[in-house]
């Protein structure tokens, strides 16, 4: 049987959504599913760790120096723990994972599977290529570790409700004092978070500077949905770049994905593939966008989005 | 050593990563912004939550984002001298590498395709298809 260690995403003492879509994708290879919360302070993390559905134990390594999320600092802690029994290590593909994971795959000796869309085998998968335009199968040797990141746009959150222990670890590793934590600089907002969000609008280049992408955010808090942007207007400056969609941003999957003054570039579009339903807004009928939104509708952003707004009452 | 975050073809996102861990030196990936002061790099990186800065000692490898810099535009004159640069073949035998077959790819496939949907007219049409799909209020 498989056994399956995750390591939690966490920030400021609280648990990141990708956590419980890697338990998702962990109950379908199937096995015993252990946490693993790496922190300066864990046992609030820990604790939302716990109760996550499906999640048999929670292990937690306290230490200062995880204090911020450092792949030089965490990956030696979590090979030793990966290198204790597990057949399977997943981390979400976010920033944070994408930045860890391949770090303790090398320390363990082992190819990594990136951007896991779906299980087929314990040691066999599926992932996207070319921008999500192809879809590969990829299978690791027999007995061999799988270290892998999950594409948390493919997999739903598992459930609360779970009561699992918590243990505390201590790995005997050295570590690394060569890579420092400075700051970070964070778009804080009360809007929802952009990577868990049921509803987004995302603005593109058509929005012509920061003002105007005001607009968008307008709409957006009008229907209580996150903000994203096309890669287009994040490089012009008129949206930070953690709202960026896309192969190079965020993929997504809200219930509901409003593109308005995005053309639907392919890079684009494997952000927001998993939407369930897509909304686009542009003044070209021609736009690629128009062959995958579930509605289209042709005309000037800068008159439709007050008409929208109207109409919400 | 500077590398990409991510190759545009195969997506995996691990190369700079797996070097850094190997040679056992820091790593700064999706840098956005890097000042070498000495012995150190300051790097700001793209993360999910916003911008990261960090420090690194030297040598490190750094990843880059889409933002670090817009690449310059190459000349003719510049095209032709490259062509007189030196080009080195390293033979892996010489590196002490032992090359590993450790995944293999079994199928390729489409992605499922998401269908066309319809165009409305108006906003009014968007807003009452939205409400009555329960999506919006
Ligand atoms: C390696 C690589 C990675 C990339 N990664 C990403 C990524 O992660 N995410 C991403 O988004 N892009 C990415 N791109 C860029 C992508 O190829 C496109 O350039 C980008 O998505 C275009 O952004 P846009 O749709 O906002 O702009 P444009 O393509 O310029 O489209 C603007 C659209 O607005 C419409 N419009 C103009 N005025 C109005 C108006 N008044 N009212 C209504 N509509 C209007 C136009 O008809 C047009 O369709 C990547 C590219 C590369 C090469």
């Amino acid at each position: 049987m498989s056994r399956i260690l995750i390591v939690a995403e966490h920030l400021d003492g609280a648990l990141n959504t990708a956590t419980a879509r890697s338990v998702s994708c962990a109950k379908a290879i199937g096995g015993d599913i252990h946490v693993l919360v790496l922190a300066a302070e864990a046992s609030a993390v820990a604790a939302e760790a716990a109760a996550i559905d499906g999640v048999g134990k929670v292990l937690t390594v306290t230490r200062p120096e995880n204090a911020h999320a450092l792949a030089a600092v965490l990956a030696p802690q979590i090979a030793a723990v990966a290198g204790s029994g597990y057949t399977h290590l997943l981390l979400p593909s976010t920033t944070f994972g994408k930045d860890v994971a391949p770090r303790v795959a090398a320390l363990l000796g082992v190819a990594q599977v990136s951007d896991i869309m779906s299980v087929e085998g314990a040691q066999t998968f599926k992932r996207p290529i070319y921008a999500g335009n192809a879809i590969v199968t990829v299978e690791a040797p027999a007995g061999a570790l799988i270290v892998g990141t999950v594409r948390t746009a493919s997999y739903p959150a598992a459930a609360g409700g779970g009561s699992a222990p918590v243990e505390a670890l201590s790995p005997d590793v050295a570590l690394p004092s060569h890579t420092r934590f400075v700051g970070l600089a964070q778009g804080k907002t009360d809007r929802p978070d952009l990577q868990g969000a049921a509803r987004v609008v995302s603005g593109g280049r058509a929005l012509g500077s920061a003002e105007q992408f005001q607009l968008i955010y307008g709409l957006a808090d009008k229907i209580g949905a996150a903000v994203g942007a096309s890669r287009a207007a994040v490089d012009a400056g008129y949206a930070p770049n953690d709202l960026q969609v896309g192969q190079t941003g965020k993929i997504i999957a809200p219930e509901l994905y409003i593109a308005i003054g995005i053309s639907g570039a392919i890079q684009h579009l494997t952000g927001i593939k998993d939407a369930g339903t897509i909304v686009a807004i542009n003044k070209d009928a021609d736009a690629p966008i128009f062959e995958i939104a579930d509605y289209g509708l042709v005309g000037d952003l800068f008159k439709l989005i007050p008409e929208f707004e109207q109409a919400l009452g | 050593m500077l590398l990409g975050k991510q190759a545009i073809d195969d997506d995996a996102n691990q190369t700079g990563q797996m070097l850094a861990a190997l040679w056992d030196r820091p790593q700064a990936t999706f840098a956005s912004k890097v000042e070498v002061d000495g012995g150190v790099a300051r790097v700001t990186r793209e993360v999910d939550a916003g911008l990261e800065t960090i420090e690194v000692d030297l040598p490190a490898v750094i990843t880059s984002d889409l933002r670090l810099n817009e690449p310059r535009f190459i000349k003719l004159p510049d095209i032709m001298k490259a062509k007189a640069k030196p080009i080195e073949t390293i033979e892996l035998a010489s590196l002490g590498v032992e090359p590993g077959d450790h995944l293999k790819t079994t199928h390729y496939a489409a992605p499922a395709k998401r269908s066309k949907g319809v165009m409305v007219k108006d906003v009014a049409e968007l807003v009452a298809a939205l409400k009555s799909k329960g999506l919006i209020r």
